[in-house]
């Protein structure tokens, strides 16, 4: 498989909402190499049958952080509600496309220079219009309810870095469809389920219903986390291109993170720590609290500018969080 | 003109560094006027029509858009940079750029999750930016960049309907705008001038009139228009789709009274500047040796100096139109 292929077609795809461009493009991926069925949302589960009764669900999400329209003036301008958390200050003169009766490209508006004032605070997202360019005609082709995602283009960057909106969590889905590959035709040592889960950036909601619907045995979340840069505190973050961050937390179940970091040793895999204090805000923390419990691991990969349009990852790490995960399911007892 | 228009914006150009967008409209002109490059690198292209006017008349638009020169390469391989023209720090948060035209970078700071209190509301300051190209060390980014080397903001080039999208409008419109009066105007005899260096203080423009050594000019540019959600009509300047902007006075000019009143009353799709803001090339052409009558024509652009401008192909039409009456007034001015 050509992991940055998948990547680009990934990230290209909108995946908010009930737009399922994404969900249909890792769903035919998926189709290669498992049994493949959708959920009502955005979800989509692919499935390889292994040798014993038992299921190991890898899950990831498939939805992007956006926006929804809430109002539509008369000159063209949206007023909308955040899908998602989303830096404010970022925003002005950021480009979007505004899923409507079709797709256009609008503008966040930005303070003219002769009212600008010094010292501006970002804190409502309603004071934050989007320019349709449309002016009267907006109205036509776009209502309340509409979808509006980033707009920005996917990048390579020097080594094996690449630049993209959506990594966070395509970037997971891919690793999903990685692994499938790797078994396809072979009999992993207990049931796969590749579990794309909706609504994440809303509050875990999609894996919420997922997990429940699968009910696996163990499961194992993979998301992005936050990697270096300068100013940022060492503490707080993992390193580009160290491997796999693979996660301690009270809601990590501890087996699974010790053997995670065992295999990773043995195989010569490179990995790195998160350890968090509380919960880990990810799937991981709704999918380990359903039905009776389920234990539940989660591998991050490192990326850097995390919600903007323009999220960098390194595709070492992936294959790093792929390798890990391969090992851990050929080992599961 | 949209085709054109889109080449020109989507070439990068900083001040200083305007070469590729030179190359391009030289190649675009030459077969149809006598051009020639000054020493700091603006075009000064002699356009002969049927009649020669009793005053000279220059014409000016500027090829450089704002931008970032790289000032130095930390430890870890991220580029610190200066701006090039006033550029608004949210503009620059976590945007694609493009290096020497090549290299892929993003200007990124500290994500929003890891800061604290008031500091996730306010913007951070410029010099806490930084563009990451990728590169693990310092060594690998010199390898790849060296010290005032450019970065633009990147963009696509979008029509929507009657309105265009694009990084550079400022001054773009202008440079296509003039190229295009020098293919199609045949009158009068003019001397067009693309100049280098308006966005970090008019500096092209100075050395170009003093060359031309014109008795009238006429500026061609893009300039701020307030026209959105949430600013009362009193304070938005000039609008989309409205016409030609034409200035009476800004920030570097008190601009030729007749002048201004001949396009103001031209009939014309135009509209005055409604505000004292801003400035262009007229504060230095106006200025040139013992003084030269200016009059300027501007296109009004919504989120200037970001790489998200619009501006609207109809008023672009309407400054090509009244530039062309503009010349013939003033070569037959008495």
């Amino acid at each position: 498989m050509d992991i940055k292929e998948i990547l680009k077609n990934l990230t290209a795809a909108v995946g908010i909402g009930n737009i399922r461009e994404a969900t249909d493009i890792a769903g035919e991926y998926l189709s290669r190499f498992c049994d493949v069925s959708y959920g009502s949302d955005l979800g989509v589960i692919g499935r390889i049958t292994g040798e014993r009764d038992y299921t190991l669900m890898l899950e990831a999400h498939i939805d992007q952080i956006g926006f929804i329209v809430t109002d539509v003036d008369d000159k063209g301008f949206l007023t909308v509600s955040t899908c998602g958390g989303i830096d404010l200050r970022a925003l002005p003169s950021r480009q979007v496309d505004i899923h409507g009766k079709k797709t256009v490209r609008g503008v966040f508006c930005s303070t003219p220079p002769h009212l600008s004032e010094e010292d501006v605070t970002f804190d409502k997202i309603s004071d934050m219009k989007i320019d349709s360019c449309l002016g009267e005609k907006a109205k036509d082709i776009i209502s309340l309810g509409d979808y509006v995602t980033f707009s920005s283009a996917f990048n390579e960057l020097s080594g094996d870095k690449l630049c993209s909106k959506s990594f966070d969590d395509r970037a997971a889905c891919a690793v999903l469809i990685e692994l499938a590959s790797r078994f396809e035709g072979k009999k992993p040592p207990v049931n796969l389920v590749f579990c794309l889960s909706d609504m994440e950036e809303i509050g875990l909601r999609g894996a919420k219903t997922s997990s429940f619907r699968i009910s696996p045995d163990e499961a194992i979340a993979i998301d992005v986390s936050f990697a270096d840069g300068p100013d940022i505190n060492p503490e707080d973050c993992g390193k580009m291109c160290k491997g796999a961050m693979i996660g301690i937390s009270p809601v990590a179940d501890r087996a699974i993170s010790d053997k995670l970091i065992r295999l990773a040793k043995e195989k010569n895999i490179p990995y790195q720590t998160e350890v968090m204090g509380k919960s880990t805000g990810t799937d991981a923390d709704i999918i380990s609290v359903t039905k009776s419990g389920i234990r539940t691991g989660l591998v991050s990969i490192p990326l850097r500018n995390m919600h903007s349009d323009c999220e960098i990852i390194s595709v070492s790490d992936i294959i790093s969080v792929c390798d890990i995960l391969e090992e851990y399911i050929k080992a599961v007892e | 003109m949209i085709e054109l228009l889109k080449k020109l914006c989507l070439i990068d150009g900083t001040s200083g560094g305007e070469d590729l967008v030179r190359d391009f409209i030289l190649k675009e002109i030459s077969d149809f006027c006598e051009t020639s490059v000054d020493p700091l690198g603006n075009i000064i292209a002699v356009k002969k029509g049927k009649r020669t006017p009793k005053r000279k008349i220059m014409l000016d638009a500027h090829m450089d858009e704002v931008g970032l020169i790289i000032s130095s390469i930390t430890e870890g391989g991220f580029l610190r940079f200066k701006t090039l023209g006033g550029i608004n720090t949210s503009a620059l948060m976590f945007r694609s750029v493009r290096i020497n035209g090549k290299i892929n970078g993003v200007i990124s700071g500290k994500p929003i999750h890891l800061t604290h209190g008031e500091e996730s509301k306010k913007l951070p300051k410029a010099d806490s930016l930084y563009i990451d190209i990728g590169a693990a060390s310092k060594e690998e980014a010199e390898g790849m960049v060296r010290l005032g080397d450019r970065a633009v903001c990147i963009s696509d080039f979008t029509e929507c309907g009657e309105n265009i999208i694009s990084k550079a409008l400022d001054d773009r419109v202008g440079c296509a705008i003039l190229i295009k009066l020098i293919k199609e105007y045949n009158e009068y005899d003019f001397t067009a001038v693309f100049s280098v260096q308006e966005e970090i203080g008019l500096r092209g423009a100075r050395v170009a009139a003093y060359s031309v050594n014109p008795d009238a000019a006429i500026i061609i540019e893009g300039t701020t228009a307030a026209d959105i959600s949430g600013v009362g009509d009193d304070k938005t300047v000039c609008n989309l789709g409205r016409g030609a902007v034409v200035s009476f006075m800004d920030r570097a000019t008190v601009y030729d009274r007749e002048y201004y009143l001949a396009a103001i009353n031209s009939g014309m799709s135009v509209q005055p500047k409604r505000a004292v803001t801003g400035g262009n090339n007229s504060g230095a052409v106006h200025l040139s040796r013992e003084g030269v009558r200016t009059v300027s024509l501007s296109v009004p652009c919504r989120y200037i100096h970001s790489a998200s401008s619009v501006a609207s192909l109809r008023d672009i039409t309407s400054v090509f139109e009244v530039c062309k009456y503009m010349i013939d007034y003033i070569a037959n001015d008495k």
